[in-house]
């Protein structure tokens, strides 16, 4: 198996940005796509309440990339992907 | 699980522990305390018999304060509650930071008593410190820091989580008391964070929400809602169900109104009318209480016509939510104890003490872990600067938070009623202790002032009941408390918890005196005549 370097900056910025912006732009896919879509009353709350896990338990897990070049290219990629799709229902729903 | 992992969650684990361990002790101390805010605020109250005016004249006393002071009619609280806490069955003010507000109740002739006095709470104070753990400036700041703190937190939680899982059968039950001190805090750190696990990590994830909701919802605005949040929020509002209507309307009695809601919810508990716009067509009240038969978000509300008494919003009546704020009422609930009554409050003040424990032993370790590389070396050993500086901060800041909220809760016994801005006095008190305490830990040493303060925090602990007994045997002081169970429970809790600051002080003192002298616990002779050896 590859050894995991500590790569302690890079894998926390990573963790903190990336999980943060990866959790928003998946808040967000649950808003557009979740039952009742974006303008339903009172479920901007539980949106906001889904950030928080999603962002930590991204940045806690982000210490088992193998290197920190490897945390920025994998949840860069993921973010890509949801904010991909988070801007096509910003696109396409109305 | 890869060594390797364990090796570099380990790390993170130290570094997110240490960083975040001394805030989230005076938050989860503060916050224990919090959980039982009502009886504090019984036990603090002033002793002077309050009688209300009977519930059954509320409709007269309305209707006479409006006529008296229709500036009331925006927005004021008739109070259904008998508890001493209570100052006036009706009050309002100017805006929801106004500290003077207006009062009124019926004299027992029947006249009409208005008064405007000065209100501020202990039992806010103790929440603001659990909020922002005690850091100056406005709430906001403090607010913002301790969101940040959480979001380390829940990092040293789950790292904490990865570190013990191989050893989780082997660790978990084995408490292994014996001469290995180190070996013992490990065990009892390892217990308790694996058997209060799911605690912490709900706190840790609605605090970050509590703390950084504003943000985050910013945030949520500009990626996903294209700033049409604002408006779906006014859409959401509850308080805004009833439409404005500015024609004058007789309004329904108290007593039909909570009928009313009775009927919606027949096992809520109805405390407060908050009404709005009394006296027109377009009034609402907003009758507050509780239902410790669901998860709820502290208080629960049903919005009502005065008018029609028809209920127009139930989004926040436990039991009768939508969905979605239903759904958010747990998370509130699993953070505030606000479900299950009595026994879950006194689990989460146990879990918080629990807590503040955790995050002392995990400083203990942390101290401990640096010792032991140390004396490798052989021979004379002297302690490092950052292990004595340390230790001098743990003992300082966790044993000087817990004396001086202790001192401030006993000082509004004695000052209130006495001094015209008890808000200053309570900062004052508090600030001075902490940081005094903080300052004697570093002058003499990790080891000297964890006895110290330990019997400090002991006397402290001790005045509180102290201080009910002489209010009860010297009536001329003009502060008898109250004779209730609530507040003869915070007496109960003061006096149990000083008698273990003593069992402590007393371990502690045994410890620099008898303990290895190559250690930052040792008295500070023992340490010289090591370091001469």
């Amino acid at each position: 198996m590859k050894e995991i370097r500590p790569d302690w900056i890079s894998k926390t910025l990573a963790g903190a940005i990336l999980g943060f912006s990866l959790a928003l732009a998946l808040a967000g896919l649950f808003a557009w796509l979740g039952p009742g879509g974006l303008a339903t009353p009172n479920k901007f709350q539980l949106v906001m309440w889904l950030i928080s896990p999603i962002w930590l338990t991204t940045m806690s897990l982000s210490f088992l990339f193998t290197s920190g070049m490897r945390a920025w290219l994998c949840l860069g990629g993921a973010n890509l992907a949801a904010y991909a799709g988070l801007f096509a229902c910003r696109h396409f729903i109305h | 699980m890869r060594s390797d992992v364990v090796r570099l969650y380990k790390v993170v684990h130290t570094w997110t522990g240490i960083t975040a361990g001394m805030f989230l002790f005076i938050a989860f101390y503060a916050g224990s305390i919090t959980v039982f805010a009502e009886p504090l605020a019984r036990w603090s109250s002033s002793s002077a018999p309050v009688r209300l005016t009977a519930l059954a004249q509320s409709d007269e006393l309305i209707a006479r304060t409006l006529a008296a002071r229709p500036d009331a009619g925006k927005e004021f609280t008739l109070h259904l509650g008998e508890t001493e806490d209570l100052w006036a069955r009706l009050t309002w003010k100017k805006g929801k930071d106004d500290k003077t507000p207006w009062s009124a109740d019926l004299s027992s002739a029947g006249d009409l008593r208005l008064a405007q006095s000065y209100r501020s709470s202990l039992a806010d104070f103790v929440d603001n410190i659990h909020r922002t753990a005690g850091i100056p400036g406005a709430n906001d700041i403090g607010e913002t820091v301790m969101g940040v703190v959480s979001a380390v937190y829940a990092v040293a939680l789950v790292s904490g989580l990865i570190v013990i899982l191989p050893s989780l059968v082997k660790d978990l039950f084995a408490l292994r008391i014996g001469p290995n001190l180190k070996r013992m805090w490990l065990d009892a750190h390892n217990v308790v964070g694996v058997v209060s696990l799911p605690f912490h990590i709900v706190i840790a994830l609605s605090a970050v929400v509590f703390c950084l909701h504003e943000p985050l919802y910013d945030a949520l605005d500009y990626v996903v809602y294209d700033g049409r949040l604002k408006s779906i929020m006014a859409a959401s509002n509850p308080f805004t169900a009833i439409k404005k209507d500015e024609q004058p309307a007789p309004m329904l009695p108290v007593n039909v109104l909570l009928d009313r809601v009775k009927g919606a919810s027949p096992s809520f508990v109805p405390v407060e009318m908050r009404y709005r716009n009394a006296g027109l067509r377009g009034a609402s009240v907003q009758v507050w209480g509780y239902d410790t038969r669901y998860m709820t978000r502290g208080k629960g509300f049903a919005v009502i016509s005065p008018v029609t008494g028809e209920i127009a919003n139930t989004d926040y009546l436990p039991g009768r939510e939508g969905t979605w704020t239903g759904i958010v009422a747990t998370f509130f609930a699993l953070h505030f104890a606000t479900f299950g009554g009595d026994v879950v409050r006194v689990c989460y003040f146990l879990l918080g003490i629990a807590g503040a424990f955790l995050f002392y032993s995990g400083n203990l370790l942390w101290i401990e872990s640096r010792r032991r590389t140390e004396r490798r070396h052989g021979g004379p050993v002297n302690q490092k600067t950052s292990t004595r500086m340390m230790s001098a901060a743990t003992v300082g800041v966790c044993l000087g938070a817990i004396c001086a909220i202790s001192i401030t809760i006993v000082a509004e016994k004695w000052l209130g009623g006495r001094v015209a801005n008890i808000d200053v006095w309570r900062n004052a008190i508090y600030y001075c202790v902490f940081l005094g305490s903080v300052l004697w830990s570093f002058l003499r040493g990790a080891a000297a002032a964890s006895v110290e303060l330990l019997w400090l925090a002991a006397i402290a602990a001790a005045a509180i009941p102290l201080t009910t007994l002489t209010g009860w045997t010297s009536p001329a002081l003009g502060m008898q408390g109250s004779a209730s169970m609530a507040a003869l429970g915070v007496d109960l809790v003061a006096l149990f918890a000083a008698l273990c600051f003593v069992w402590m002080a007393r371990s502690a003192a045994r410890r620099a005196e008898y303990g290895p002298a190559d250690s930052v616990w040792a008295a500070p002779q023992r340490q010289l005549r090591e370091a001469a050896r």
